[in-house]
């Protein structure tokens, strides 16, 4: 690629794997870092292991679940049991800028590659660490799954129906998106104080508090207001009507929210001002706040006669903030997100062309570049001992004979 | 370098994005940024969003508005206007950043958009955070938070089977259009700081929201199916019902046998009645734990013995025993955790304004030499207009006659 991207030249030894980890060092690696991503034959990223498979077919080199969040980057595998791979660890460090690591705390410190270590041979380095419960603490021990987290800091309690059991947003959102986006904004931040100033640091980022900055609000109505509060399906505090309504087909909605008198007369504009929706019960946001079950049950059998597309014209043309409940197949076929090339295909060696998400970033002078796709197990192992270990071929056959690559 | 200077000591950051922008300028200012959000006249949306502090309306008491605000400086100003205008490019001539979320084309009517801005400043990073982006068929769409989780994607996931879906709490097509946006911006920034020269941001809430569908997109590419939310996928994994609650187990897993017997070993250590059962081997295989049947013997055996406990109890004593079982918590549960608490993970201080102590969440991450700072309580509408506009070069007379002329609006010094 022709252009120069904003982290050109930095170079990142990544030791994430599964979740949030990858997808930290994704943002580095499509705005230009060098990731290293080390792996291990014996202890997989256990994403390769998971479905969605090539064909349905399944095998280390044909998860999309991995695949997604690891393009770009460099793949080294390395038997870290063995001594000389501990070594080249550190050769390697000596040359990186940051490491990024998502082991239960103190997993690094183990292998005697903690902070203390690293700082010791590298005293500049940038060095996240995303231990699920933190460093310290009564439950620093606690083992979880993605969901687990959501279950922990509330989104299962807060997202559901009140009458039903607790749901949440049935993906692992603190791993997709907050615990990622705050490490990389806080390694950016790092890297900017290094470049002023020439020191290093250690960030620490615990997997259930970087989310629980995005979930303010039920926590401060608690500790301020003393109140509790519940999953309330697709209410809004402030607003009404406001929600998800039935179109035609199976599992076919389409989302409504009316955020001012301005857009509520847009929506009686676009209904054909129906006569319901003079009532007093509706007269003004209070009312229709109070009496939002009866509202959304009306407009419910208004939009149950349309199919999704027309009605989302008819709506946008009458200025009402309107969207379609889209699945996987809409969202991968969308007019629009397919316009901005959102979606990028790249071939692989065992999965052919597949799909990515790009960056939904666009800068105008430093586009986020994405051109390689995620890397077989150890694929650039040879590469990268011989260009920043200047290992000879006959070096590197021999260390592989002694079992320091798995 | 002092570790009393944030890492982003230096920068400034003209925040004026309303209710999307206002989480990427808090980034920033918690990190040393000096930010200044332009409102319009009328204030900031956000500080007419419930719930308020102790449960009375005000315009300085929106727990969401407070939140996002620390830490910053606030200007009320009416950029319609021509001397509003030129206050605007006086001030962008001094900021490294602009955040913003008008509706697309908005501020180049104005002839407030990137050209004019980057003629006069060439280094300043302008990021605009928008529905749908700066171009395509949709970008004139009004959007919301719901549309946009729906148009992307995520809302359809939360919920199972032909349910109806629901919307997670605090506006998260914002956040995460505020944790792209801060992120790109940051890249932005650094390579400003490089080159000299400034760029164009331009940032999709569908776009954020269709990055977030974990493998959804994949399986659909690859396998050609389309999933949503998974519940009692298999026996063993899941929500189950406890004396206080809910707790979320997950001892059933593909074909993960460890955690199975983690999860057996724990149940017969508590003598849960007819647990042995799960000793068999057919119960270590995912293909058994997935049958009707399978589920509902397990619920005979263990939602007797969870009854008989609270979410914190089955919470400490499995994880205790390496099984990995966790608390459905409420914001109150979160509150009172012992593991948050012994971390001072929550942020607070005295108002003498609204007359007591607020807290919040704090530090999203801890950085050894450049400390996260929650800084200063947010600015009360107006507070700053008068400084900041003396800073860049109007007097006393002026700013009255900009406040008379509805171009600004100063607040009183402090009542």
């Amino acid at each position: 690629m022709s252009h120069k991207l904003p982290l050109n030249g930095i170079r990142v030894l990544d030791f994430t794997w599964v979740g949030a980890g990858p997808i930290t060092t994704q943002v580095l690696a499509e705005y230009g870092a060098e990731v290293i991503k080390i792996e291990s034959g014996t202890r997989l990223d256990y994403l390769r292991l998971l479905p969605p498979f090539k064909d349905g077919r399944a095998g280390v080199e044909r998860s999309g679940y991995f695949s997604n969040r690891n393009p770009n980057k460099k793949g080294i595998s390395l038997n870290l049991k063995h001594r000389r791979a501990l070594e080249i660890i550190k050769e390697l460090i000596r040359k990186s800028d940051i490491i990024c690591e998502n082991f239960t705390a103190h997993t690094m410190e183990r292998w005697g590659l903690g902070y203390e270590d690293v700082r010791k041979i590298k005293p500049d380095i940038i060095y996240a660490g995303m231990p699920l419960m933190g460093s310290d603490g009564p439950h620093v021990n606690y083992r979880g799954f993605g969901v687990q987290v959501s279950s922990l800091i509330g989104i299962l309690h807060l997202t559901g129906f009140p009458e039903e059991e607790p749901f949440g947003m049935g993906t692992n959102y603190p791993d997709h998106v907050p615990n990622p986006m705050h490490t990389a904004f806080a390694i950016l931040a790092a890297l900017r104080h290094k470049k002023k100033t020439g020191e290093g640091q250690y960030i620490e980022l615990s997997q259930i508090e970087a989310p629980l900055c995005v979930l303010p609000t039920p926590i401060m109505d608690y500790m301020i207001n003393g109140r509790v509060q519940n999953r309330q399906g697709n209410q809004h505090l402030d607003f009404a009507p406001h929600g998800i309504y039935p179109v035609q087909g199976k599992n076919r909605w389409i989302a409504l929210a009316v955020q001012s008198e301005d857009e509520w007369q847009s929506l009686k504009a676009a209904m054909g001002m129906p006569e319901w929706a003079e009532k007093d019960a509706f007269a003004a946001n209070a009312e229709r706040i109070a009496n939002q079950t009866e509202l959304n049950e009306i407009i419910a059998h208004w939009t149950v006669n349309y199919a999704g597309d027309d009605l989302l014209r008819l709506l946008i043309k009458a200025k009402v903030r309107a969207g379609l409940v889209k699945d996987a197949r809409d969202v991968l076929h969308d007019p629009q997100l397919n316009y901005r090339r959102h979606f990028v295909y790249l071939d692989h060696p065992e999965m052919g062309y597949h799909v990515y998400n790009y960056s939904p970033v666009h800068m105008s002078k430093t586009p986020a570049v994405l051109d390689q796709a995620a890397p077989l197990l150890g694929e650039h192992t040879k590469q990268v001992m011989k260009d920043l270990l200047n290992l000879d071929e006959g070096m590197f056959e021999e260390m592989k004979k002694e079992g320091v690559f798995d | 370098m002092s570790k009393s200077q944030g890492s982003l000591s230096g920068i400034r950051v003209l925040e004026f994005a309303g209710e999307i922008g206002n989480y990427t300028g808090k980034l920033f200012a918690n990190l040393g940024a000096e930010v200044i959000q332009i409102e319009p006249i009328e204030g900031n949306p956000v500080r007419r969003a419930a719930p308020f502090y102790k449960d009375i309306p005000d315009k300085e008491g929106s727990l969401q508005f407070i939140y996002q605000n620390t830490g910053k400086k606030g200007i009320v100003l009416d950029i319609e206007k021509e001397q509003g205008k030129e206050i605007f490019l006086k001030l962008a001539k001094t900021a490294d950043l602009l955040l913003e979320s008008s509706p697309p084309g908005y501020l180049n009517k104005l002839n407030l958009g990137y050209d004019r801005l980057s003629a006069i400043n060439p280094k300043l990073v302008y990021t605009s955070v928008t529905g749908y982006g700066q171009n395509g068929p949709y970008r004139d769409y009004p959007w919301s938070d719901i549309t946009t989780l729906a148009m992307g994607g995520l809302l359809y996931l939360a919920a199972q089977g032909d349910d109806l879906p629901a919307r997670v709490p605090d506006n998260q097509a914002f956040m995460m259009g505020a944790m792209h946006a801060a992120t790109g911006s940051m890249l932005a920034l650094i390579e400003a700081e490089y080159s000299g020269r400034g760029q164009y941001l331009d940032v999709s809430l569908q776009e954020c929201v269709a990055t977030a569908l974990e493998n959804a997109i994949q399986l659909y590419d690859l396998e050609g199916s389309i999933r949503r939310g998974i519940g009692h996928f298999e026996a063993g994994m899941g929500i189950y019902p406890c004396q206080d609650g809910y707790v979320y187990l997950v001892a059933g897993i593909g074909g993960n046998v460890n955690l199975w017997n983690t999860f057996v070993d724990w149940l017969i250590e508590e003598k849960v009645e007819g647990a042995d059962i799960f000793i068999q081997d057919e119960w270590k295989t995912p293909q058994f734990r997935r049958k009707a049947e399978a589920k509902q013997r397990f619920n005979e055996i263990f939602v007797p013995f969870t009854m008989k406990h609270n979410k914190l109890y089955l919470f400490e004593n499995g994880q205790n025993r390496r099984v990995t079982i966790h608390p459905v918590n409420n914001p109150r549960d979160i509150c009172e955790d012992s593991h948050i608490r012994y971390r001072k993970f929550m942020a607070d201080y005295f108002s003498e304004s609204l007359g007591g102590q607020v807290f919040m969440p704090g530090a999203p991450y801890r950085l050894s030499q450049t400390p996260w700072n929650l800084g200063a309580e947010p600015p009360k509408l107006g507070q700053h207009t008068a400084e900041i506009l003396q800073e860049i070069g109007y007097d006393a007379k002026q700013i009255q006659d900009f406040m008379q002329g509805g171009v600004c609006f100063v607040a009183q010094a402090s009542s």
